[in-house]
């Protein structure tokens, strides 16, 4: 009835498949360098969180309720046309994109380090210490490796929102998988077909990642 | 670098002038927001009670809980207004696509805050309420869900602040939200980065407000059990 003069015709997906695959690929790398640098700016911004001194917890308290409280679209148009108009450089539409992931993932990659370095017995950093370790080497050899177990479960989960939030710089055109489909859409008029084809792809890595994450869960748990 | 900045020379004038437009906008953000909110309270909960169903049925919450949570805001738009619209020959107006989507995504987030505080109550309790000859409806609307109800609270109002910052999405389809009016002001003046700096301060404001609120509830909340 409704469905009768919607013919569904999938070919404008399947004759495409690779360029869909390739628009993935764009989504996964963005996410991907996003999520690392996120990781590098969030241990180094936990490391200012836990260190006590109110200089930098405070500056970094404030970081984290902004990178947290922005909304990743209003995040990568800021970075794109406003940091860019101001500084007077011309990021590309993927550089804008990567930094705005890593900015937004940093708000949270900096509370799951701090939970972390906090769930680390302080008689681990006292013993070390007192053995003649330097508080660098404490870190690097004593704290870091035992907080990185109960990190990695919650890091997983915000490569996930990542990943899903990648899929907004289509905005920017970047030519992602969104992207393709919004330009399909446009000049083949196939909106069912292209839109799906996106969803499905979205829904096989995030369920693909979030197994992943399951599993290491459970690996780390048992160890 | 600042030299760099100098030679910017910015123009906040221009943020002003245009608070009638802001206005405009934050008033379909909220609305937007509460919405998809109340919408998916509700909606959260029936996913939560299906997925503990034991059997298929619960299955069927399971599968409904992990596709629904898998897309982004965007791609559920993008589905949704045109996907779905095109299908079904419906004329969703802007608003409503980006309710539905936003309902769908948060149901699924929701209903296993709800799972997780209902499992976190003492079986004994519903134990308690059956002796004493309380039905199975009876014991979960007043005996378990008051009590699960409490502890969820805190995270479904954090879900909140997710849904006021997803929801700058639906100025892609052309709802006039505050981002909406954000990108038509920033196209007016040339001024993307006062507008944009601008809008983010306002949603950091909303967000802000939200978890305070969740603080704030989850210590009344939880005052009988200190």
């Amino acid at each position: 009835m409704i469905f009768l003069d919607y013919t569904l015709d999938w070919s404008v997906v399947t004759d495409r498949w690779h360029q869909f695959v390739a628009g993935a690929w764009v989504d996964l790398w963005v996410a991907v360098i996003g999520f690392a640098l996120a990781c590098a700016l969030g241990l180094g911004n936990a490391l200012l969180r836990t260190s006590g001194a109110r200089i930098f917890t405070v500056p970094a308290f404030l970081y984290v309720q902004v990178m947290r409280g922005v909304p990743l679209y209003v995040m990568v148009v800021w970075v794109y046309f406003g940091i860019a108009n101001v500084i007077g450089v011309n990021f590309t539409a993927f550089q804008a994109a990567v930094i705005a992931l890593a900015l937004t993932g940093s708000g949270y990659t900096t509370e799951i380090f701090r939970a972390g370095l906090n769930a680390v017995d302080k008689g681990q950093m006292e013993a070390a210490r007192s053995i003649g370790l330097s508080r660098a080497r404490t870190y690097t050899h004593v704290i870091l490796p035992q907080a990185f177990r109960i990190v990695v479960p919650p890091l997983g989960n915000t490569f996930i929102g990542l990943l899903k939030g990648a899929t907004i710089m289509a905005v920017i055109a970047v030519p992602d998988m969104v992207f393709l489909a919004n330009e399909l859409n446009v000049t083949l008029f196939r909106p069912f077909e292209v839109f799906t084809a996106v969803a499905v792809i979205l829904i096989v890595m995030v369920l693909f990642f979030s197994a992943l994450v399951y599993l290491l869960e459970r690996r780390l748990r048992t160890a | 670098m600042t030299a760099l900045f100098l030679t910017y020379s910015y123009d906040w004038s221009v943020i002003p002038k245009s608070i009638a437009f802001f206005e405009i906008g934050l008033a379909v953000t909220v609305r937007i927001a509460l919405l998809s909110v109340a919408f998916s309270l509700v909606l959260g909960l029936l996913v939560a009670l299906v997925r503990m169903t034991p059997g298929p049925i619960g299955v069927i919450g399971f599968i409904y809980v992990q596709v629904f949570r898998a897309l982004s805001l965007y791609v559920y738009i993008l589905f949704i207004y045109f996907g779905i619209a095109a299908v079904f020959h419906l004329d969703f107006d802007p608003i409503t696509a980006g309710v539905i989507a936003l309902t769908l995504l948060n149901s699924a987030y929701m209903s296993e805050i709800y799972r997780a505080a209902i499992q976190a109550i003492d079986p004994g309790q519903r134990e308690a309420a059956r002796s004493l000859g309380l039905g199975s409806i009876g014991t979960f609307v007043n005996v378990v869900f008051p009590q699960a109800w409490r502890i969820a609270i805190p995270s479904l109002v954090n879900q909140f602040t997710d849904i006021i910052k997803d929801s700058s999405i639906v100025a892609l389809i052309g709802a006039p939200d505050l981002m909406y009016q954000t990108t038509e002001r920033v196209s007016f003046y040339q001024r993307p980065f006062e507008f944009y700096t601008t809008v983010a301060g306002i949603y950091l404001v909303l967000v802000v407000i939200v978890a305070q609120l969740a603080t704030h509830l989850e210590k009344r909340l939880q005052r009988h059990l200190v």
